[in-house]
């Protein structure tokens, strides 16, 4: 819908496909980074009784704003030894994987990048990049912790996409499809709908299906934590052993780069664990707009639902942060091997049987 | 010319000089990442041909595992900017006679296959009738390359258990 | 089999113990202090900055003899007789001109030694401590209050009273040498 908009004003489909490719970057993921560091130092803080950034806007809330301009001001250090073509294509490549989740994100009814089949399968594809960009990142710093960081954030994305696919799988046997925007639209109406509490159709299934649903979210939660490489799963960018994992050589806008890449990620699997179990851009209790009759309200306010849902994901993600230690190498395999893999499978399994009986 | 032709040509160029790179470069970690943008490109080619679901498998697949998994191989391999990639000319009769036999059969399928005119911005969801076919018309085939993946799977796990 | 849910139910319930910890932590008043702004209570015997109250300082030195890092330079001139040079606080005549008291705060290691020998109770420990410099040489605070040129009239001042004394002296030569001595003898006992 916002795509006819554009393209009313532009006459153009080219012109009117690309500012609409750009809109989640400007409108979204930039001031959503911004908030979600200045976010992630005030709930650290105050969860160990300090009060974090103070002195930048109220409460510091330009504090990042002064960040990234110190960050923009810093000289770009290439060291010597490293790889220079693949060190300065490595942070874009993961930038670019990251983004490209975005296009198939529904933000709302009458905004989602690419309104394809298979939005869900297309954001599982596409975070394939950051695996090969972060590889590319720790090989070409040529620096011992970049490349240990690198292997083990290469090793625990790919085993962490398993339980992450199978419990996607599970999703599209309920619902038969694949597409973000379906998928949001059919948990419509009240949040008894949404996908956690059984799904849309009503009938003896959708109460068997509540805890296995419940067990299927906290898998999904916890094997995408993993993926976008948040405690209690950094390992690949454990301070105490590996200075800062891939990242380590790189410094001003690079690194800037890596981080928002990093934010980015986090709000896309919160999104993503939000469009398929808590309703996606769907209001819990039903729309102001509805109420008084002011349609163009609607879509607003569905993208306020939407990431107010994505917001708080992240913010649970955090909360995780500051609480649990960071898991060993062995224990973080066999997290995922022993016990979401196999767990993930059995639930695959008895969804299928209910989904056919 | 209009945008999906630019589109695919920027694609198909992308393919075929990545591939180009991958078999000449002498870094073998360089080549491994050409081998990235040539599994991208091809994706791009299939999204082109309205093989949607094929395209994403293609990234999943290859871009997410083998790629992952072969960088993984190199990059554990110690000094591995050293090594001497040989690519000294033997054999060149056999390899000509090779070359010229793949080249025929490829140009041959070519020119004999009757190719479908389909416009190429159609939209068709594919996936529904792929899965259509894979349990019905090709269930056996189907079953039998999960088989030999298990085999496969087991063998690796029973070997790196020794 | 059992141990495995065991496992998987107590890991899942362990997150969740701690989870309810630090949610929380979040609404506990944070202990911080903004600093510049708000500053802690500082101890009734704190150790800072010194301070030297120039009107009871009798030039004794004993700080400077005290100091283990030789951190207070102290120089003094004699009164000349007629001079009224003050009374400390506690009724005690000043003999002394302080004409230099320097405290090198580069160098002190606030240990307060210099603070209990004083007779006056002059020099003292306040409850200052940001005074921080880029130069070094900023941090050598003078406490004197005399101004410079009193300063050198004091030292002129006595010079020339030694000057007019040895002159005199000079004068008095020829009488018996051991006189003298023996005046300065006779008061102490």
């Amino acid at each position: 819908m916002i795509y006819d908009f554009l393209f009313k004003i532009t006459d153009s489909n080219i012109i009117a496909s690309i500012i609409q490719s750009l809109l989640p970057l400007f409108i979204f993921i930039l001031p959503f980074a911004l908030f979600a560091v200045w976010l992630e130092r005030k709930v650290s803080a105050h969860m160990q009784d300090r009060l974090g950034p103070m002195r930048v806007g109220y409460h510091g809330a330009l504090q990042t704003i002064a960040d990234i301009l110190k960050l923009v001001q810093k000289e770009d250090i290439i060291p010597n030894e490293a790889d220079k073509p693949l060190f300065n294509i490595a942070p874009v490549l993961v930038f670019i994987g990251s983004y490209a989740v975005f296009a198939a994100i529904p933000f709302s009814g009458a905004f989602i990048g690419s309104n394809i089949d298979l939005g869900i399968i297309f954001i599982i594809a596409a975070s394939g990049f950051v695996v090969a960009g972060i590889l590319m990142a720790g090989w070409a710093s040529n620096n011992k912790y970049s490349l240990l960081g690198a292997m083990r954030s290469a090793a625990q994305i790919i085993s962490y996409e398993i339980p992450t696919v199978l419990v996607v799988l599970t999703i599209i046997m309920i619902t038969g499809t694949t597409n973000l925007q379906t998928l949001s639209e059919m948990q419509t109406g009240h949040f008894w709908n949404w996908m956690i509490l059984g799904g849309p159709k009503f009938g003896i299934a959708k109460f068997i299906f509540i805890p296995f649903m419940i067990i299927n979210f906290i898998i999904i939660y916890i094997s995408t934590l993993a993926e976008v490489n948040r405690t209690p799963f950094d390992i690949p960018e454990a301070e105490s052993e590996l200075v800062s994992g891939y990242h380590t050589e790189y410094s001003g806008m690079k690194f800037a780069m890596f981080f928002l890449a990093e934010y980015a990620n986090m709000f896309a699997v919160s999104a993503i664990v939000t469009a398929l179990f808590f309703g996606g851009y769907q209001s819990p209790v039903g729309y102001v707009g509805n109420l008084f009759g002011i349609h163009w309200l609607i879509p607003i306010e569905q993208f306020f639902w939407f990431t107010a849902k994505g917001i708080f994901f992240v913010f649970v993600q955090m909360w995780l942060r500051w609480t649990l230690p960071r898991l060993r190498v062995d224990q973080l395999m066999t997290a995922c091997w022993k016990y979401l893999i196999p767990i993930a499978f059995v639930n695959l399994i008895i969804i299928g049987l209910i989904t056919v009986l | 010319m209009n945008v999906y032709d630019l589109i695919f040509y920027l694609f198909a160029a992308i393919t075929i000089l990545s591939a180009f790179f991958v078999v000449t470069t002498r870094n073998i970690v360089y080549s491994a990442y050409y081998l990235l943008f040539t599994f991208f490109g091809v994706a791009g080619i299939y999204v082109l041909l309205g093989a949607d679901f094929i395209a994403m498998v293609q990234l999943i697949v290859y871009v997410g595992g083998i790629l992952i998994l072969l960088l993984f191989g190199v990059m554990l391999t110690n000094k591995i900017t050293n090594v001497d990639i040989k690519s000294g000319t033997i054999h060149t009769v056999p390899a000509t006679i090779g070359v010229a036999l793949f080249a025929g059969i490829i140009l041959a399928s070519m020119w004999n296959t009757n190719w479908k005119n389909v416009n190429s911005d159609m939209q068709v969801a594919s996936t529904q009738h792929l899965g259509f076919l894979l349990i019905h018309q090709y269930a056996l085939v189907f079953e039998l390359l999960g088989i030999l993946l298990l085999i496969a799977l087991i063998g690796a796990a029973s070997m790196a258990r020794k | 089999m059992k141990e495995y849910f065991n496992n998987a139910w107590s890991a899942l319930y362990t997150i969740f113990v701690g989870m309810k910890i630090t949610f929380k932590h979040l609404f506990v008043p944070s202990v911080t202090i903004q600093y510049p702004d708000v500053k802690l209570q500082l101890p009734e015997r704190e150790r800072n900055r010194l301070y030297v109250n120039m009107d009871d300082c009798i030039g004794c030195d004993q700080c400077a003899r005290a100091c283990p890092v030789d951190c207070i330079t102290i120089e003094t001139v004699k009164g000349i007789p007629g001079e009224d040079l003050g009374k400390t606080s506690n009724g005690k005549k000043k003999a002394l001109w302080v004409t230099k008291f320097d405290i090198d705060f580069a160098k002190c290691c606030y240990c307060q030694l210099c603070v209990f020998p004083c007779p006056t109770e002059c020099i003292y420990m306040t409850d200052v401590y940001e005074f921080s410099e880029f130069e070094r040489s900023n941090l050598i605070y003078d406490f004197v209050t005399l101004t410079p040129q009193e300063r050198e009239d004091k030292k002129n001042n006595y010079a020339k009273f030694e000057a007019e004394k040895a002159a005199e002296k000079a004068a008095a030569k020829p009488a018996p040498a051991t006189k003298p001595i023996e005046n300065q003898e006779t008061p102490k006992p």
